[in-house]
């Protein structure tokens, strides 16, 4: 019989995440007695700053969220403000977004991919030592981030915190001179990104399936990014706005933000999340790159989402390209929509999962109430689940830094985004 | 042709670099570009490339006179920085990175401006230490 031992694994501050989270994890007589995700940076009460401005003044200001998926804010917010006004975005807006929205995946995967995850499946502590041993790795992480970021600088007047999304439009349109360039290196950047699929597919991943419920944006005519239902794997398909009654927000004591469920249950959003509800929607080629890279998709094993990331930053290039073919500079860039009272919905797919949003307007365009339903907060409940399971199965009694490092890995696999921090650095000074 | 970089937020102290480089905005340095930048995380790499020599400053947050500037080497960032930014891509981290990749220019300097304790207070800078440190290396 083996013997049990109590185990107390503290990380004070998860690393290669954004924002200040911490994982508490105890073991008595070899059952999990305690499995918390604190996340304890303080609430930033943005929900609250936004009451009282006008709708593309929050536009502008809830980007200021998120230095990774501002885009993801802007356009849930955008698509609230333009469904409760009654404006149906015309084709060349549509698809413009959709670019922009892109390059937000293209930036936010690549980083993710290269310098968060991939050290741990490579057995480094960090991307800086991985980059001794496979510097060409890193640098084709750092040049698909930089081209995702001219993407959405391209219609965002810059990458981080962009603002070129307005109501009823983009305040300009890029000039088909710049448009170009982007273009080609589009085009130069898709065998890599191909490349890519495979390199993830090759990297060893435990043998960890599990049941969860997969909720994604579904919508009839493309894979969803910018618009459409929510649906999941169990068969839920609601409007949007109907997001309330079926998901449920509830506070626990250990965590600043919020946790979600549907119908009482943890689930997963993100690209794995995506992917295994979607992946029929993909273009053909891209579907033959996914059904040719060795990992089969619908998968439950979380350590696949890093191909599952690979696979929508390929798909993000590929639509990217597609759309951008025949840019054109339109008549007008956007359209002056007359505001109007009443309660908006807005639901995009940031990198991370879906982002909801909601604002009370009043007849004058401004806002009065809002609440904004990030995807970190709602896959902490499938997080911890996660761990517990991924730990139980991996040995509780394994060495306590192999069970960390699970812990941690596990983690990442969600890519949280916890908040945007400042960046004071610790300084141990050596004058010259 | 030199690239000065300031690096910072728009909170409290983090703004010094910023206003390092609003400051030698004013002494129309001649074969300088000045740039600001709002956290790059690993992005900060980019603006290493065509240039040879590159002048970063950045604040620190060191407990010495607030405001004041220290040349400092890349090594004296430790990487146990925790409140960083760009998913823990925060300057220390940038600059390791970029060395291990060889992508750092081949004449850099690195200008810390203290914060002193009050990280949310923004401290007067100095701007005679600034130049005392600056003007040299241009």
């Amino acid at each position: 019989m083996t013997a049990t031992r109590d185990i107390h694994i503290h990380v004070p501050v998860l690393t290669r995440v954004e924002g200040e989270g911490a994982l508490e994890l105890d073991v008595v007589n070899g059952e999990i007695e305690r499995l918390n995700l604190r996340i304890f940076e303080p609430p930033r009460l943005f929900e609250k700053f936004v009451e009282g401005y006008e709708c593309d003044q929050v536009i502008d200001m809830v980007a200021r969220i998120c230095g990774i998926c501002p885009v993801a804010y802007q356009m849930s917010a955008v698509q609230a403000f333009e469904r409760l006004f009654g404006f149906e975005p015309p084709d060349w807006l549509v698809a413009m977004r959709r670019v922009m929205y892109c390059g937000e995946w293209l930036q936010s995967h690549a980083l993710h991919i290269h310098l968060l995850a991939a050290p741990d499946f490579l057995g480094f502590d960090s991307a800086i030592a991985m980059a001794r041993d496979y510097p060409d790795a890193v640098k084709r992480g750092l040049n698909l981030q930089t081209l995702g970021n001219d993407l959405i600088g391209l219609f965002g007047g810059r990458s981080v915190h962009p603002v070129g999304v307005r109501v009823g439009g983009f305040y300009r349109a890029p000039r088909e001179e710049d448009v170009a360039p982007i273009l080609q290196r589009l085009r130069d950047a898709l065998p890599a990104t191909e490349a890519l699929v495979d390199w993830t597919a090759g990297l060893e991943f435990p043998h960890d399936e599990q049941a969860f419920i997969s909720v994604a944006l579904s919508h009839p005519q493309e894979y969803a990014i910018g618009q459409g239902n929510l649906i999941s794997g169990q068969g839920l398909e609601t409007d949007i706005s109907f997001f309330d009654s079926f998901f449920q927000e509830h506070q626990s004591p250990h965590s600043t933000a919020l946790h979600a469920t549907l119908d009482g249950r943890p689930y997963l959003t993100g690209p794995l999340a995506r992917l295994n509800l979607n992946f029929h929607q993909l273009p053909k080629p891209v579907r033959q790159v996914m059904e040719g890279c060795g990992i089969h998709f619908p998968s439950h094993n979380m350590f696949h989402s890093i191909v599952a990331r690979a696979i929508e930053l390929h798909f993000a290039v590929f639509e990217a390209i597609r759309l951008l073919e025949n840019y054109e500079v339109p008549q007008a860039s956007y359209t002056v929509v007359t505001p109007q009272e009443g309660n908006a919905f807005g639901c995009t797919e940031a990198p991370r999962g879906f982002l909801w949003h909601r604002y009370d307007v009043d007849e004058k365009g401004i806002v009065r109430y809002a609440r904004i339903v990030p995807p970190t907060s709602q896959n902490q409940g499938r997080i911890e689940e996660d761990i517990r399971q991924s730990l139980e199965k991996l040995g509780l009694d394994s060495p306590d830094e192999a069970i960390r490092l699970r812990a941690e890995q596990v983690i990442r696999n969600y890519d949280p985004c916890i908040s945007c921090a400042t960046h004071f650095l610790k300084l141990k000074l050596n004058r010259r | 042709m030199i690239r000065v970089i300031g690096v910072g937020s728009p909170f409290g102290a983090d703004r010094l670099a910023w206003l390092a480089v609003d400051h030698l905005s004013t002494l129309q340095l001649s074969e300088c570009e000045l740039i600001k930048l709002d956290r790059p995380g690993s992005q900060l790499l980019n603006y290493f490339r065509e240039v040879l020599k590159v002048i970063l400053i950045d604040a620190v947050a060191l407990d010495e006179t607030p405001g004041g500037a220290s040349l400092l080497a890349p090594v004296d960032l430790q990487q146990i920085s925790v409140s960083t930014s760009s998913h823990g891509f925060g300057v220390a981290q940038t600059l390791a990175l970029g060395t291990q990749l060889g992508q750092m220019p081949p004449d850099f300097h690195l200008i810390g401006i203290h914060t002193g304790i009050a990280l949310s207070e923004l401290p007067s800078l100095d701007v005679e230490a600034l130049e005392r440190l600056v003007l040299p290396l241009i």
